[in-house]
């Protein structure tokens, strides 16, 4: 990656970290957009999948650190999503619009789907429930939000040309 | 977006492992060295990011509670208002225990049991009847003064019309004694006609605005000294050997809700100093001029008895100085 689109990534990344830090809570909706999944998302696919996956533990432990839901559940579902999420870019990341917003589906609902599963803090029905009806709708919305930021950082995030 | 295929090595399966592995470290880690790391975090590094996170959220609160504390403003507002309100009530029943500590016997308290509505504004029904020994004719008072008379009696409840209604009559006078005549209500219109009229007054009886006008106890009804009101003016009529004066009354009927019926008894025995009227104040200033004035006469008497005796010593010099 080229310093100017590393700098432009950044920008994006930092953007969309604040985010989820002030709009998230400021919106107080039980099925919230996940703003750092979609930044590592936009950042997954753009570097190397063992790079991707650090920034993954790296943001899980911040995002653990601040909701202590389970101290490391959420590194491990992040460093896992960005790996996967780096090593599947050639197959979802094409200018289409589609395939963008199904690839921040996954890749929430799999993010919720490790964490949940590592945390153990519920079982059962409610953690049927949380898998299959609340996760997929926090995906549906986050999405919808990551194809939001993507139309409006497009001119960002677009490779310059050499 | 990028699409290009990047194919991944044994480093990348290693950082993942490596990540794993701290992943499960971090998770499995005793609460008393997880707790400590992840405060560690939140204090230094992550500082910035928790104070824009609790920001955002004392922000949404105070949008989600906007209506709330505007309806808690508007309870408090609206509780303000019945404090005034209740305020008013305790002054006004304060004002009525005094009057009953001065009257001391012969009087039934009661309450005015209606909020008067249109068509009530010239009686009053009173909460104590004559089984508490309420009689027609009794007078209505209040701690300002002359409130109305009862008309009826029932047994359990009376009716009472107030100074407002055409046919309630007062004979009256200046609180100084120096002019009498019949209050009666002032028939004008509109805010005028919560006033009273003086009619009847001696034209020689001229009374000066402001002079406070009282019952005088002629007719036997009300006993000599209760407020009615006070002098605003003189009404221009075609009476020739009488003057007519319009007056303030002593009592608004907005302010009546307890009142005291005086009983036959105390009515015919007087009530004498229960109202701080001019007629004291009056006293009190002529007793306090005669008092100066005999201090002057005896000052005066003293100085003349001064003089006479240098006189008398002088004279006495003289008659005495052809002697030697």
């Amino acid at each position: 990656m080229r310093p100017i689109d590393l700098a432009r990534t950044l920008i994006a990344f930092v953007v969309l970290v604040l985010l989820h830090f002030t709009l998230r809570p400021l919106l107080g909706w039980r099925v919230g957009p996940d703003f750092l999944v979609i930044a590592l998302l936009l950042v997954a696919i753009r570097v190397r999948p063992g790079a991707a996956a650090v920034l993954g533990l790296v943001m899980g432990i911040v995002a653990d650190s601040i909701e202590l839901h389970a101290f490391g559940a959420g590194a491990l579902a992040m460093c896992c999503v960005g790996f996967a999420a780096s090593w599947l870019k050639a197959v979802f990341f094409a200018d289409d619009m589609f395939l963008n917003a199904f690839f921040f589906f996954s890749g929430k609902w799999a993010f919720d789907i490790i964490f949940l599963l590592a945390e153990r803090r519920v079982g059962g029905g409610e953690l049927l429930r949380e898998l299959l009806v609340w996760s997929p709708i926090t995906a549906v919305v986050t999405a919808l939000w990551g194809l939001l930021t993507l139309l409006i950082l497009r001119p960002i995030l677009r490779p310059s040309r050499t | 977006m990028s699409s290009v295929a990047r194919t991944y090595g044994r480093r990348d399966t290693i950082l993942l492992a490596g990540c794993v592995v701290l992943s499960l470290v971090a998770l499995f880690l005793p609460e008393r060295m997880r707790e400590p790391l992840a405060t560690t975090l939140r204090r230094t590094v992550l500082a910035p990011l928790v104070s824009l996170q609790s920001d955002a959220e004392l922000s949404r609160r105070a949008w989600a509670t906007r209506e709330e504390r505007v309806a808690a403003r508007d309870s408090v507002t609206l509780r303000s208002m019945s404090v005034d309100a209740l305020s008013a009530e305790n002054a006004r029943l304060r004002d009525l225990l005094g009057l009953g500590a001065r009257l001391r016997w012969g009087f039934v308290p009661a309450e005015v049991l209606s909020g008067r509505g249109v068509g009530e504004q010239y009686t009053m029904p009173l909460s104590a009847g004559a089984r508490a020994g309420v009689r027609e004719f009794s007078p209505v008072v209040a701690p300002e003064g002359l409130v109305g008379v009862v008309k009826t009696a029932d047994p359990t409840m009376s009716i009472a019309i107030m100074w407002s209604h055409p046919d309630f009559r007062v004979s009256a006078m200046a609180a100084d004694g120096s002019a009498f005549g019949i209050v009666a209500a002032h028939l004008g219109s509109g805010p005028e006609r919560y006033l009273l009229e003086m009619r009847g007054v001696p034209v020689r009886g001229t009374i000066p605005p402001g002079t406070e006008i009282v019952t005088s106890g002629l007719g036997g009804t009300f006993p000599r000294g209760i407020p009615v009101g006070v002098v605003l003016g003189e009404l221009e009529t075609s009476e020739l050997w009488a003057r007519t004066y319009l007056l303030r009354p002593a009592v608004l009927p907005s302010a009546v809700s307890a009142v005291m019926v005086l009983l036959p008894a105390r009515a015919d025995s007087g009530v004498a100093g229960v109202w701080q009227t001019g007629q004291g104040t009056l006293a009190a200033t002529r007793a306090i001029v005669n008092a100066g004035d005999s201090l002057s006469r005896k000052s005066g008497a003293d100085s003349a008895s001064a003089t006479a005796t240098p006189d008398s010593l002088s004279r006495a010099a003289a008659t005495a100085e052809p002697r030697r």
